[in-house]
């Protein structure tokens, strides 16, 4: 496989640009340290909805960093927990990806996150400054204070903001007031930093409750999915209420930050992505279709079916949050969540993720294998297994539509896998018993058709090497 | 409380919190990866919960071992009522 690959020997258009808009340099070497669990950071000392802490995915957010080795250039470093699997880097290879260099701390085994396993791994430690010497960016998905201490330690230059920029730009309770002042069309809703106000605000909200009008309670800071509760009824929303009282009581701490929104009906979800330079001019990167369940996320569908009207407002929104961003210190690339109702009005800002996106990694290969006017699906499919199983079983069992030459029963559909480690991320954990893992992958076809029909070909073929349950 | 009727309270508050009927649960079905409850609709069910036993429930103080199967959340039910009681 090795022989047939493809990679490109040098950064493509995308990476430069976001070389260029972070640091300043299209050529800038940048180490990608891509922490996804960077959120739960920033909501520490955030009080907000009551949630049992489970630890569940912890292992397997973590794995997601793989995700940069397909957007990383060929003299990148990709700082990672454990070696990208052999398989896999040839098969991103035969997907076109020049892959970066990798350095597995070698204390990564057991740390809690591959930032701290940097900070307490010498060797790691000394390599990362002498890259720092040479000039090298560390390029976090976002910065938490771990990150930070990471540059602080290594030398390394921050191609994106500071730990509190990150924090202070990520609230929904920050975007919701972003958008008033930049006067972008909002989803009725409000602000909320105290419990008392949770309860006003919901019970000005009865009356329309009872007509069959929900709202949504989201935590200020909460992760893809988590942190959201949907009220469709005056008792779920006094049964909530009841819930953050007694916890109130409890601990003395009054303090609630979320937003209530109205649940609108909707059309569909869209996910715009905006870059920062360091001057402060604002490029509108793309409009995907957002793939979503109850307000967890499944994938995104590109290039949206949206109107030219309809990207023009966005990119109208885009410049408007661009510009604020950029006066409150923060620079690089934003996604934002945006929504297009089921009465056809479009809402520019639900909420803005201002770090690198899923989207931001899935940049490269999409760039390279998504042809002019074909269409991609990225998503993950979720197998339950109780054995690590190798990627020569997955690519086994998807058959064509993983080659590079795609599946003729497709129309020469195709799938690229875009994060494998998070399939198995699980499996240390638990011995025998069954864990879920994902695995990440773009899809491309010729039209919706065909990438709906190779999609469900592909969760077919997947759900076989599944030892039980159905994939979702 | 017996054990039917704690397995028949679960299934009430899952119909409700999923919004689809379920019925002739398993004890060892896994709430996340068979019945598909996921980060979300924890909080859900356990506001229904709540409401269907008379518990108080803190939600901070959950294990996730609780809420592996069918039969673990059930044992968390009888052990909350019992302690209540």
């Amino acid at each position: 496989m090795e022989g047939s690959s493809s990679a490109a020997r040098e950064d493509g258009r995308y990476l430069r640009r976001l070389k260029a808009a972070s640091t300043g340099a299209a050529d800038a070497r940048l180490v990608f340290l891509c922490n996804f669990e960077a959120e739960e950071q920033w909501a520490v000392g955030h009080t907000g909805l009551p949630a049992p802490r489970f630890p569940v995915s912890a292992a397997l957010v973590r794995r997601m960093e793989e995700l940069g080795a397909t957007l990383a250039g060929p003299r990148d470093v990709l700082l990672l927990s454990a070696p990208l699997d052999e398989d896999f880097r040839a098969h991103a290879r035969a997907a076109g990806a020049a892959l970066p260099e990798v350095l597995v701390p070698e204390r990564a085994a057991g740390s809690a996150s591959t930032a701290q396993a940097v900070l307490d791994s010498p060797r790691a430690l000394a390599e990362l400054t002498r890259l720092a010497a040479e000039g090298a960016w560390l390029m976090p998905m976002g910065t938490s204070p771990l990150e930070q201490r990471v540059a602080e330690v290594t030398g390394l230059r921050l191609a994106v903001p500071d730990s509190a920029t990150f924090e202070r730009v990520n609230s929904k309770i920050y975007g919701r007031r972003l958008a008033a002042e930049a006067g972008l069309r909002e989803v009725p809703g409000e602000c909320c930093v105290q419990v008392g106000q949770l309860a006003d605000a919901l019970r000005s909200r009865y009356p329309a409750m009872a007509e069959g009008r929900p709202v949504v309670v989201k935590d200020a800071y909460g992760v893809s999915g988590k942190g959201l509760v949907v009220l469709e009824s005056p008792e779920k929303a006094e049964r909530l209420l009841r819930m953050v009282g007694r916890r109130a009581e409890r601990t003395g701490n009054h303090r609630l930050e979320v937003v209530v929104e109205e649940w609108l009906p909707k059309h569909c979800d869209l996910n715009y992505q905006l870059t920062i330079d360091r001057d402060g001019r604002v490029e509108f990167d793309f409009v995907k279709e957002a793939l979503t369940e109850n307000g967890v996320h499944r994938g995104h569908l590109m290039p949206s079916r949206l109107g030219e009207g309809q990207v023009a407002e966005l990119r109208e929104a885009a410049a408007a949050i661009g510009k604020a961003l950029y006066a409150d210190g923060f620079t690089g690339i934003a996604g934002v969540d945006a929504v297009l109702g089921g009465d056809g009005v479009l809402y520019p800002m639900l909420e803005i993720n201002a770090r690198l996106n899923m989207s931001t990694y899935q940049g490269g290969v999409t760039e390279r294998a998504l042809r002019p006017g074909h269409v991609a699906l990225a998503r993950h499919y979720a197998l339950t297994l109780d054995a690590p199983c190798p990627l020569d079983r997955v690519l086994g069992a998807l058959g064509p539509l993983a080659d590079p030459e795609g599946d003729p029963a497709f129309g020469g559909a195709r799938l690229v896998i875009t994060c494998f480690g998070t399939l198995n991320a699980l499996a240390g954990e638990s011995t025998g018993a069954p864990f879920t893992g994902r695995l990440y992958a773009v899809l491309f076809a010729p039209d919706r058709e065909l990438l709906a029909a190779a999609d469900a070909a592909a969760e077919k073929a997947l759900s076989r090497i599944a030892s039980r349950g159905e994939p979702s | 409380m017996d054990r039917s009727e704690t397995i028949a309270v679960i299934e009430k508050c899952l119909t409700e919190v999923l919004k689809h009927e379920v019925t002739g649960l398993r004890e060892d079905l896994r709430l996340f990866d068979d019945l598909h409850l996921d980060s979300t609709s924890v909080l859900e069910l356990l506001m229904v919960l709540e409401d269907a036993v008379g518990l108080e429930i803190d939600p901070e103080n959950l294990d996730m071992d609780d809420f592996r199967t069918v039969g673990t959340l059930a044992d968390f039910v009888e052990r909350s009522l019992d302690g209540a009681n």
